[in-house]
């Protein structure tokens, strides 16, 4: 981006609001379009959890999630996936600081933490099957399985953008254009958590309520 | 294992005449142009220039060329309807059997949308709103790249169940249970479904790419009350992309997963509720109509302002509505499903809301007529679609009040008193104000006028087609006619189905008038040129470039200090009270490179759109791949930007030289 | 260029520069979201399950758990604050709050209108079926 103001336009005293200062800068750019891109996410998962509760007693005679859902298990899930929120956290305070193997400590602890996320959910949901509770059971189970699925991709989509991270990361060092994406990742993966507060909330710890 | 999944040689309908018919006559007309291109040797000069171009300016011109042809193909669907309508009366069958029939009205809605009206309005967006807030492209160009072509694909798809295979017989909106696989067992629905769902992600993409443009990117000194309205309607659209088009999204893979993995969202069995795929659809599909009507808006703002030399009238009303309408476009949904079950409290809310939305609409119309009232209004193409716009979709809004109140619509629901009430308001709301926007950018963007008596002659035709092809609807519609009847036995009916036929024929007129405005302003571009960058005397910042721009827009970003910045200056300049130009030192500057990733990403989506439809695993899995391969590479290409040295900036400014720059 | 009021991507921590930032503040804030984070789960968790509490009642409390939740990661992890230069990010986040919202309001009251309109009660199902 390139301007030049005249002196005579210049307002020496006066702040320019950000409105006016020109285009902003790419990091901010960034951001901002990948929390937009965010938000219209959140957005479809605001149309699945919708489905679901509306589908959620739907049961067609097959099994319940009083009788499906196994809440020490959601427990393990959450606290996996927060701490790797805290461990994401920590790898944007070492990339603040451009401490190189902080970040990948950080990337390290987050990706495993999300790898346990995934296995336990992918237990659950072969265990869900093995006792005949598919998603083609019933309406309630296609959309219990849909919006936790669609959940647990994103989590997948994350681990895979995280690795790829690293190599860049490692071929690169902290360029712009790294920093920004790693930014991006962050916002992705803490998203991700808001998200899961939401399903354990009301799939899980609402689902089993008499 | 079947290598090809369901597809064989029966997909292909070699016993229809009729789209045998066309396939010869199009697939002639495609290898004739591949062919000549070939032969001419352009390849090289469009792959570099336009394919990997991601440039908003060359974006947004493929946009509408690919808009136009639709055009083309939606009406031509339109026209075939209207004729087997008009003969299929008492014991008549017609020429179009239902199941064709079923196929053509479904197409028809669902090309005039998604291919026509979005890529028509996102087109114009791209190529005017950069340039109307000073800045050189949007925020995320190669993304941009990557929304046209999967657009593309999905006109590719749509077209390509002409012949290969079917398309969905639901209706553009294909509820369930008929678009389930027990009442849809074949590909059309498919070929719907995987159509839309890409080019959806290119829409989505567009709407988070301009809503951060529009919010992060504007010339120094443009605060939000200095930007044109149109830059403020492109905002308020985009926000409601972003807002809508996810509920889509996840609506139509709910249908997928129905119908793929047998899952029971909206099933008849197993507890699946097929209303709320109804309840969903709309809540998408409310703000699309708002997400192609506010652009429009914009463009009779600006059209409007610029013809008659005066400033938009009610500025910050204008913002006001266009906020307005913006949120409460969420808010009105049910007055779709009226019919369908709701009880009365919960109808009367949304009749409530629904009259209400009317209000910032009106507030708007009135804006643009004191705009024009005491002014000195010259009579141009774009300003005749705007008052042909304001004297048609007034009425059809009226009609929009009238089934606003649910006690009338259960009278009329899905009659063709609502095909002519949604006609009413789109046709003249986005398409004349597309039409418009076309005609008044087309010198910006290449360099000459459109001709202006086969424009008007267009006009004509088409307001007097629209017309004729439509008001009988609201009579036939209260005499009892339902919507999407392949024949019918009220022969009472017929003589107003026959005016209707006569006027789609006159919008036909329109529409060949429009193709030979385009071949006469390029045989004579030289005559209709435009030398100064500026031929309407505008107001805006795009008129203050060469036409058409440089790449970079802008050597140095203008610096605004009000509204209608541009026009302050020349009237200025004009009285000499400034001078044109301030002298400023050209740098290099960077422009984002070009790249073929978007092309190749909705390639490969076209691959696995195709083979998921047919159920080709494998192909599907190559696709899949590709893009993915795409996508790895744009990640770790190493040169993103090329730099434009300085002496070509103002090379192009000396040979280029504008009235006035900012 | 003239002095601008800055302007803050989401996420990043409000407008202090770099160098003033100490990296132990950073862990600080981030160690008491996960801890706030972590007693707001385990209180989910133990509402669910406890009898201690007045059943009707137990959805709602679960709802106020999970928007504190989700608070705490907004504020501690994400960093989105009230400031003057958050505030695009903040009306985004607004905007997108508003969606959903409606999608789920309007979703759940209509679809339990259509359902109590138009679906028949189990009894007059009953009787259907006996004949």
């Amino acid at each position: 981006m390139n301007v030049l103001v005249d002196a005579d336009s210049v307002r020496q005293a006066e702040l320019l609001d950000v409105s006016e200062a020109g285009p902003a800068p790419k990091r901010i750019i960034a951001g901002f379009g990948f929390w937009i891109f965010l938000l219209s996410d959140i957005v479809m998962f605001s149309a699945l959890f919708a489905s679901y509760a509306v589908l959620a007693k739907a049961t067609a005679g097959g099994p319940t999630g009083a009788q499906l859902f196994d809440l020490r298990n959601a427990a393990m899930e959450t606290a996996f996936l927060l701490l790797s929120s805290y461990s994401c956290g920590l790898m944007s305070l070492a990339i603040n600081s451009r401490h190189q193997r902080g970040t990948v400590f950080g990337a390290v602890v987050t990706f495993l933490l999300g790898a346990a996320f995934l296995n336990l959910e992918l237990r659950e949901f072969q265990d869900m099957i093995a006792v005949g509770a598919s998603p083609q059971r019933s309406a309630f189970l296609s959309a219990f399985f849909t919006l936790v699925a669609c959940h647990g991709l994103h989590v997948a989509v994350g681990l895979a953008w995280l690795v790829l991270m690293m190599v860049q990361l490692s071929m690169r060092g902290f360029q712009q254009v790294v920093v920004r994406r790693l930014h991006c990742f962050s916002l992705f993966w803490h998203a991700l958590d808001i998200i899961w507060v939401l399903i354990f909330t009301i799939v899980y710890l609402m689902g089993v309520l008499p | 294992m079947n290598l090809l999944g369901k597809l064989d040689w029966t997909a292909i309908p070699f016993y229809e005449p009729i789209i045998m018919g066309t396939v010869a006559n199009v697939g002639a007309v495609v290898v004739a142009a591949l062919a000549w291109v070939t032969v001419k040797g352009y390849w090289p000069y469009l792959w570099r220039e336009w394919i990997t171009s991601v440039d908003h300016k060359r974006i947004g011109v493929m946009y509408l060329m690919l808009a136009l042809l639709m055009l083309v193909r939606g009406f031509a669907d339109g026209i075939m309807m209207r004729t087997q309508q008009a003969v299929a009366a008492g014991g008549a069958q017609g020429y179009l059997p239902p199941e064709h029939f079923d196929q053509i009205f479904s197409a028809h809605g669902t090309i005039m949308i998604f291919f026509v009206a979005m890529p028509f309005v996102i087109g114009l967006m791209n190529f005017a709103v950069p340039l109307q807030l000073g800045v050189r492209d949007v925020a995320f160009p190669t993304m941009n790249s990557a929304s046209l072509w999967l657009t593309a694909t999905g006109i590719l798809l749509i077209n390509v169940s002409l012949f290969v295979g079917e398309f969905a017989k639901t209706g553009w909106v294909a509820y369930p249970p008929l678009s389930e696989l027990q009442f849809s067992p074949g590909v059309g629905v498919d070929y719907y479904l995987w159509s839309l769902q890409i080019s959806g992600i290119g829409t989505l993409l567009s709407g988070v790419n301009f809503v951060t443009t529009i919010l992060k990117m504007r010339a120094p000194g443009m605060s939000y009350m200095r930007m044109p309205v149109f830059c403020w309607t492109a905002l308020a659209s985009n926000l409601l992309i972003v807002a809508a088009f996810p509920v889509l999204t996840a609506l139509f893979a709910m249908l997928l997963l129905d119908r793929y993995l047998g899952f029971h969202f909206f099933t008849l069995d197993a507890g699946g509720n097929a209303m709320m795929y109804v309840n969903l659809f709309w809540v998408w599909g409310h703000p699309e109509v708002y997400i192609l009507v506010l652009p429009a808006f914009g463009i009779y703002s600006e059209v409007s302002a610029t013809f008659s030399g005066k400033p938009l009238f009610g500025y910050r009303s204008m913002v006001g509505a266009t906020l307005a309408i913006c949120v409460l476009s969420y808010t009105v949904w049910l007055h779709h499903f009226f019919t369908m079950g709701a009880s009365a409290s919960v109808n009367a809310f949304f009749g409530i809301t629904s009259m209400i939305i009317g209000v910032p609409t009106g507030v708007k119309v009135f804006n643009w007529l004191f705009t024009m009232y005491g002014g000195r209004v010259r009579f141009t193409v774009p300003v005749l679609w705007t008052i042909g716009f304001m004297v048609t979709f007034v009425f059809g809004g009226l009609t929009g009040v009238l089934l606003a109140l649910p006690a009338v619509d259960w009278q009329v629901h899905n009659s063709v008193f609502l095909v002519a009430h949604f006609h009413h308001v789109i046709v003249p709301g986005v398409l004349f104000g597309a039409i418009a926007g076309y005609n008044y950018w087309f010198p910006k963007a290449f360099g000459f006028r459109l001709d202006e008596r086969w424009g008007k002659a267009a006009f004509w035709c088409w307001f007097i087609g629209f017309h004729l092809a439509f008001m009988p609807l609201y009579v036939t519609g209260l005499m009892g006619m339902t919507r999407r009847l392949q024949h019918y036995d009220v022969l009472a009916w017929q003589p107003w189905l026959l005016v209707a036929e006569a006027g789609a024929v006159i919008v036909m007129a329109g529409i060949v008038c429009q193709v030979v405005q385009l071949v006469v302003s390029i045989r004579h571009r030289e005559q209709l040129c435009d030398t100064t960058g500026d031929p309407w005397n505008g107001r805006t910042l795009e008129w203050a470039t060469a036409s058409p721009p440089p790449a970079w827009n802008f050597a140095i970003l203008p610096r605004v200090d009000e509204i209608d910045a541009f026009w302050a200056k020349k009237q200025r300049v004009r009285a000499k009270q400034d001078t044109p130009r301030r002298q400023r030192g050209y740098q290099p500057i960077e422009v984002p490179k070009n790249s073929p990733a978007g092309f190749a990403t909705a390639f490969f989506a076209a691959i696995t759109g195709f083979a998921l439809i047919w159920h080709i695993w494998w192909m599907a899995g190559v696709g899949l791949l590709g893009a993915s391969v795409t996508w790895l590479a744009f990640m770790f290409r190493t040169e993103d930007e090329v730099e434009i040295p300085a002496e070509q900036l103002g090379r192009f400014d000396r040979k280029h030289s504008v009235e006035v720059s900012l | 260029m003239t002095e601008a009021r800055r302007d803050v991507a989401p996420g990043d921590r409000p407008a202090i520069p770099a160098a003033e930032r100490s990296a132990s503040a950073g862990l600080l804030v981030y160690t008491i979201g996960l801890l706030l984070a972590g007693i707001l789960t385990a209180t989910s968790f133990w509402v669910a399950n406890t009898t201690a509490i007045w059943a009707p009642g137990v959805p709602a409390g679960l709802a106020v758990l999970a928007i504190a939740q989700m608070g705490v990661h907004l504020v501690f992890f994400l960093h989105i604050t009230t400031g003057p230069d958050s505030t695009h990010n903040v009306l985004a986040l607004a905007f997108g709050v508003l969606i959903v919202f409606l999608v789920l309001a309007g979703s759940l009251v209509i679809m339990a209108n259509l359902n109590e309109n138009t679906m028949a009660h189990t009894e007059m199902m009953n009787l259907q079926m006996q004949r």
